[in-house]
């Protein structure tokens, strides 16, 4: 097994007993970056000197007899739209052309006081207004989409580019690239990762949390994040709680909602066995599942976009007066239509939000977990703009991915994804976990149990170099930031 | 069209109210996105909220920390 192909977990482990040299990980994963990319374009900006220099501080440390942090050398990608100091925040947009932040965002100063390494800043749909990352293929078949926003962290952990990364997660992008390529990825309770220094979608919706290859992997880069912050108002005093989960699988006394309406309606038939054999494996591992009502769901795409349009719209207001024709069309023409929100609409999905966190932790009284489906189906075809269900309802890519995702997004609560099977087309399916607010060591401790009823999860089985240096066509060829930047 | 659906013109004229001059060419896609947004937002409608306050995002005792910190571009997601 090469250094690149180890999960954070297992290198962090061997680094410390001196099995592995932090230079040894970070090499192979810069140089599984350099074969992969051309493939994937997860990537802005590949930091090397930067990474190689961090392994030498961490090699160093660990041969004079220091301590080691908790991450040490590990290879990360960040999304972005997080402030590392002295590099562009592009947000994957012309409009940041020039751009350099001034200062780390809280999250980067606290994973690189961990040790972590800084192997590049990864892809995003444009300022994270979308779900599909056109710039970035998926890891699995690049004829697919990435999914987004966070699509290039997605793929960088999910092809060994990166041994784990953050994403931001405002109506499911974390959790939505994550399920659709195959690993972990967790919107931790609002407010529990510090958002300073992270460029914002939609204040009162945006989560920063981690893309790993393992459930154990996600707990130990929460543990390097999580905490209180006095520079993000949605940041409130924690308990420094173990979220860590052990060994022991048994899952007796937790109560598993399994939801009877919304979270399978419109689901592709493969991603619902996969999701309820899951569920039925949980079972096995001592868990009672109780049918739950999922609440208000008519309301979810209304309150969803009443609070992010208008948000949106407000933090672009400047540059999409001074700039508009820098922005790419699809995130333009929702920041201008934005612009014509009434006031009252805005007030009425807060008021709104307020009544479904309320049912939503009411529902939470009678399970611990609420366990569905994270995405209606694996990943569509780069060029392919709807689906039509059974039914003959016809819904946009985008709408379906975040159905699922944006109810974690409006109340706050916690979810995390976990790859749960494929279909039969080879594509990954995953699972999310949702559950009361701080409760990430109950999901952990419930994902951890599950991954471990089945076998190592391989890495997406990506190719190699294409001969002239190129990857492969399709669509998402079309748009390459890349070059634009 | 419903009497409630926007008009190129009006779209044009709401955003130039909003202090952002569109140009002729983009008057008709923005007055039909904005209409898709309003289809969406406007089943809220039909909730009686009573006293239900809107959610809060901020704490207030922090709020001059905030405004210290809020100062360029990129803090502005604190």
């Amino acid at each position: 097994m090469q250094p690149y192909e180890l999960s954070l977990t297992a290198a962090a482990d061997r680094i410390r007993t001196r099995q592995l040299s932090p230079v040894e990980l970070v090499d192979s994963v810069l140089d599984r970056i350099e074969r992969t990319e051309p493939h994937l374009r997860a990537y802005v900006t590949v930091t090397a000197d930067r990474a190689r220099s961090s392994a030498r501080r961490a090699e160093q440390e660990l041969s004079a007899g220091r301590a080691a942090g908790p991450l040490p050398g590990i290879p990360m990608g960040l999304k972005d739209m997080i402030d590392v100091a002295g590099v562009a925040t592009t947000g994957s947009s012309r409009v940041r052309e020039g751009h350099r932040a001034d200062a780390d965002s809280t999250a980067a100063a606290r994973l690189t006081a961990a040790g972590a390494a800084l192997v590049g800043k990864t892809h995003t749909h444009e300022f994270a207004y979308g779900l599909t990352t056109p710039q970035t293929r998926n890891a699995w078949d690049q004829e697919r989409v990435a999914g987004g926003s966070s699509g290039g962290s997605a793929v960088a952990v999910a092809a060994g580019a990166a041994t784990f990364a953050l994403g931001t997660d405002t109506g499911g992008s974390i959790r939505v690239p994550a399920a659709l390529n195959g690993i972990v990825g967790l919107k931790p309770t609002y407010g529990l990762v510090p958002r300073h220094g992270v460029t914002s979608l939609s204040w009162s919706l945006d989560h920063v949390g981690p893309l790993t290859r393992t459930v154990e992997d996600a707990a130990a880069v929460l543990a390097a994040l999580a905490g209180d912050a006095p520079r993000d108002p949605a940041s409130a005093p924690t308990p420094s709680t173990d979220r860590q989960p052990d060994a022991d699988m048994d899952l007796t006394g937790l109560r598993v909602g399994v939801p009877v309406n919304y979270y399978f309606d419109h689901v592709d038939p493969e991603v619902e066995a996969a999701v309820r054999r899951a569920v039925d494996r949980l079972a096995e591992l001592g868990a009672h599942l109780v049918d739950v009502e999922i609440p208000m769901t008519r309301y979810i795409q209304a309150v969803q976009w009443g609070l992010m349009v208008p948000e949106a719209t407000a933090y672009h207001e400047r540059t999409l007066r001074s700039v508009p024709e820098r922005y790419a069309a699809d995130v333009r023409i929702l920041l201008e239509a934005g612009e014509l929100m009434p006031a009252g609409d805005y007030l009425r999905a807060q008021r709104a939000r307020t009544l479904m966190r309320r049912s939503w932790l009411s529902t939470l009284e009678e399970v611990d977990v609420i366990a569905a489906p994270t995405v209606p189906t694996t990943a569509a075809k780069a060029d392919q703009p709807t689906l039509t269900w059974p039914d003959g309802t016809v819904e946009t890519v985008s709408d379906a991915y975040v159905r699922l995702s944006a109810p974690a997004n409006i109340t706050g609560l916690p979810a995390l994804t976990l790859p749960v099977g494929h279909d039969r087309a080879g594509m990954p399916i995953g699972m999310q976990l949702m559950g009361r607010p701080q409760s990430e060591a109950v999901l952990l401790r419930a994902g951890h149990a599950y991954e471990r009823t089945g076998p190592p999860r391989t890495l997406a089985p990506v190719g190699g170099t294409a001969p002239d240096g190129t990857a492969p066509g399709g669509p998402a060829a079309a748009v390459d930031a890349m070059t634009l930047l | 069209m419903p009497a409630a659906e926007l008009t190129p013109p009006e779209a044009a004229r709401w955003a130039a109210r909003t202090g952002l001059p569109l140009p002729a060419d983009r008057h008709a896609e923005v007055a039909a996105t904005a209409d898709h947004i309003h289809s969406v937002v406007s089943v809220l409608r039909e909730l009686d909220f009573g006293d239900t306050p809107p959610a809060a995002d901020y704490r207030a005792a922090e709020e001059g920390d905030q405004q210290r910190a809020g100062t360029g571009e990129n803090n502005a997601a604190v």
